[in-house]
């Protein structure tokens, strides 16, 4: 019988999460005026039904797996196996670009984004990468600032932008 | 006879040159970031949404309506051209129409499906002028209690009943309805799932979850499983014309597409995808050459597109006449509609009779914009194509960042915008349907406040619901929906 460890995992997690928000809305007031139900009465129910689920989805994957789910095996999927330094590279650009745009500015960070992303997608000329995400970034920067009016970070570019932005 | 004259107040406001400007920029826009593989109209909507932040109402929903049917009308093309469909509704497209590509018939798939588009939603967005009025007058006599009721309707259609796994729809669901939950409770005043982090305050943004979900997951996820695997894309060699035969064989098929496609798009049915699918179903049926589908037949192409574009004008009956999304880009663009302080629904068509029907107006003027440039443009789209896939995801993350940065300039954002994505991974990977979650969240709040005020005014009696004729039918019709599939089951297996 098939049973897949991630299949639980996942299960127990749908469970943990209802659960968690079951303990959450514990402390949430009940007062409810006329309608006699208070900002409690819905996450109770939101919670109970992901607890429910969760318990559905566990029952499914020790009964002989999550039902017409993709099988496991990558090959079978017409895939190929779980490339963990891609999802690495492109997780890691998502992370910089976090820490860098509030200081560095929208510009800068969005070029290390890009050239992280094309890093994590196989290609192998990060400064031709990056420099293809400073001249986008660049350009996005000033048709929102300038066409726009949104407002982005300029950060240590703001010089050269010309003060552009925040 | 009252629609039509709104409608003549909305084309003048539609057709302002200013008004027109931003319809062509929401065509060009929609289509260019539609036609990226992997990108759908929810995504490509979702993404374009911070584009509009200084803009007028007005304005900004006419760009929209350009955005949604561009974006409808560049994942076509990129189905056609590369068979790797961007989203659910252009699978059926794909099926032949890749076939077409690859035989050398891009150019007539391509003109097929720009004209059929432009058929159908034409056809689509005058019968929505006919009965969004008639639905408006039914939905002003509905109180708290039907609302709730419509809802959990909605609800229970687009996760449980459609797809391929009953839990798994309503875990998507319940998840969104959790996010929904989190923030100041409209009611009270309570602060709820919040941990006291303003940004989570205002609540989880749709713009967050939907570019978090599709761009961020399909990213991590395309690049953990296929980013070694080749991708090839078909030439366009050739016109985008089609011969006298090719018209003869499209014309019924765009017709009996668009009477497939409208009515499934005003029920809660999840979209585009099933119509897509049934009017696949019908051409082969009924073509005379059935030899030919599986190997490129051009009514294969012609009816699903027809159909998708008939399908997403007839979402916008239910989005704009009682205000609720039954797909997840109709509700992205209710999203649009709240960041205005618009709410969509029976009130509005009276309190902002002219925004409205200058809407419904635009989305004429969408269509006819869409084929005017699409055919020349076409080459154009044909280029995005060719971006190399690292690169492609590249730019498409520098965009998907910006739409969450730009809500409150938080870093917050954009870790809930990575944590959304680890979500959206794991429910590609295991096959959990996105559409209830992004649905969920934005309609969960709407659905808890008819709730409430439902028991307010009954004085907490819960009978509310059963009481009143056209509420208790409802919430009869979705416990029957949600039962049926699991009755016939028990019943096969006798």
């Amino acid at each position: 019988m098939r049973r897949s460890a991630a299949e639980i995992a996942l299960s127990l997690g749908v469970l943990a999460l209802g659960a968690g928000a079951a303990v959450l809305t514990a402390s949430l007031p009940g007062e409810g005026g006329y309608a006699r139900i208070g900002p409690n009465f819905i996450p109770a129910v939101v919670s109970a039904g992901l607890i429910l689920l969760g318990a559905w989805l566990a029952w499914e994957a020790f009964s002989g797996g999550w039902r017409g789910a993709p099988p496991d095996s990558a090959a079978e999927r017409g895939e190929h196996a779980f490339d963990r330094a891609a999802f690495g590279w492109v997780s890691a650009g998502l992370f910089a670009h976090m820490a860098l745009v509030g200081n560095a500015g929208f510009v800068l960070a969005g070029a290390v984004l890009f050239a992280a992303v094309a890093r994590g997608f196989g290609s192998r000329r990060p400064a031709r990468d990056a420099a293809i995400g400073l001249l986008l970034s660049t350009a996005v920067f000033l048709f929102f600032v300038r066409v726009l009016n949104v407002n982005l970070p300029a950060g240590w570019l703001a010089p050269l932008l010309g003060g552009a932005g925040i | 006879m009252e629609a039509l004259g709104a409608l003549g107040a909305g084309f003048a406001v539609a057709l302002a040159p200013i008004n027109l400007f931003w319809g062509l920029l929401g065509v060009t826009l929609g289509t260019f970031v539609g036609v990226l593989p992997g990108v759908g109209p929810a995504l490509t909507v979702a993404m374009l949404l911070p584009l509009t932040a200084k803009l007028d109402p007005t304005g900004a929903l006419i760009m929209f309506a350009g955005i949604y049917y561009g974006a409808m009308f560049g994942g076509s093309t990129t189905s056609i051209l590369l068979n790797t469909p961007g989203e659910s509704a252009s699978i059926a497209t794909a099926l032949e129409g890749n076939r077409m590509a690859k035989a050398g018939r891009a150019g007539p798939a391509l003109a097929t499906a720009a004209i059929g588009s432009f058929v159908a939603g034409t056809l689509a967005t005058a019968a929505l002028t006919l009965l969004a009025p008639s639905v408006v007058t039914i939905a002003l006599r509905f109180g708290p209690a039907e609302y709730f009721a419509l809802m959990v309707f909605a609800f229970v259609t687009v996760s449980a009943v459609l797809g391929r796994s009953t839990v798994r729809g309503l875990a998507s669901l319940f998840i969104g309805l959790l996010l929904g939950l989190v923030g100041i409770d409209s009611q009270t005043g309570q602060a709820r799932f919040a941990f006291g982090v303003p940004e989570l305050l205002d609540g989880v943004d749709v713009v967050v979850l939907a570019v978090g979900l599709f761009a961020v997951g399909e990213a991590l996820y395309v690049a953990a499983y296929q980013s070694r695997l080749p991708a090839t894309l078909e030439r366009l060699a050739g016109r985008v014309t089609m011969s006298r035969e090719d018209w003869r064989r499209s014309w019924p098929a765009w017709l009996r597409a668009t009477a497939i496609g409208f009515p499934f798009g005003t029920i809660p049915a999840g979209g585009s995808e099933i119509p897509t699918f049934l009017s696949y179903a019908a051409e082969k049926k009924l073509s005379k050459h059935p030899h030919e589908f599986g190997r490129g037949a051009i009514e294969g192409v012609a009816g699903p597109e027809a159909a998708n574009n008939a399908a997403a004008t007839g979402v916008l009956v239910p989005l704009l006449t009682l205000g609720i999304p039954t797909s997840a880009t109709a509700a992205v663009l209710l999203g649009a509609f709240q960041n205005y302080g618009l709410q969509p629904g029976p009130l509005l068509f009276q309190t902002q009779t002219e925004l409205v029907w200058a809407v419904i107006a635009s989305l004429y003027v969408g269509n006819a914009i869409l084929l005017v440039l699409n055919l020349p443009l076409i080459r154009i789209w044909v280029r995005v194509l060719e971006i190399p896939r690292p690169q492609l995801y590249a730019a498409i993350l520098v965009f998907a960042t910006l739409g969450a940065w730009s809500l409150h300039q938080s870093p917050v954002d954009l870790a809930m915008l990575y944590v959304f994505g680890l979500l959206g991974f794991a429910m590609r990977r295991w096959d959990f349907p996105v559409g209830p979650a992004v649905i969920g969240l934005i309609l969960g709040p709407l659905a808890e406040t008819q709730f409430r005020r439902a028991l307010a005014i009954s004085q907490g009696d819960a009978s509310v619901f059963f009481a009143q004729p056209i509420a208790a039918a409802l919430l009869a019709l979705t416990a029957l929906l949600a039962l049926a599939p699991w009755v016939l089951r028990r019943l096969r297996r006798r």
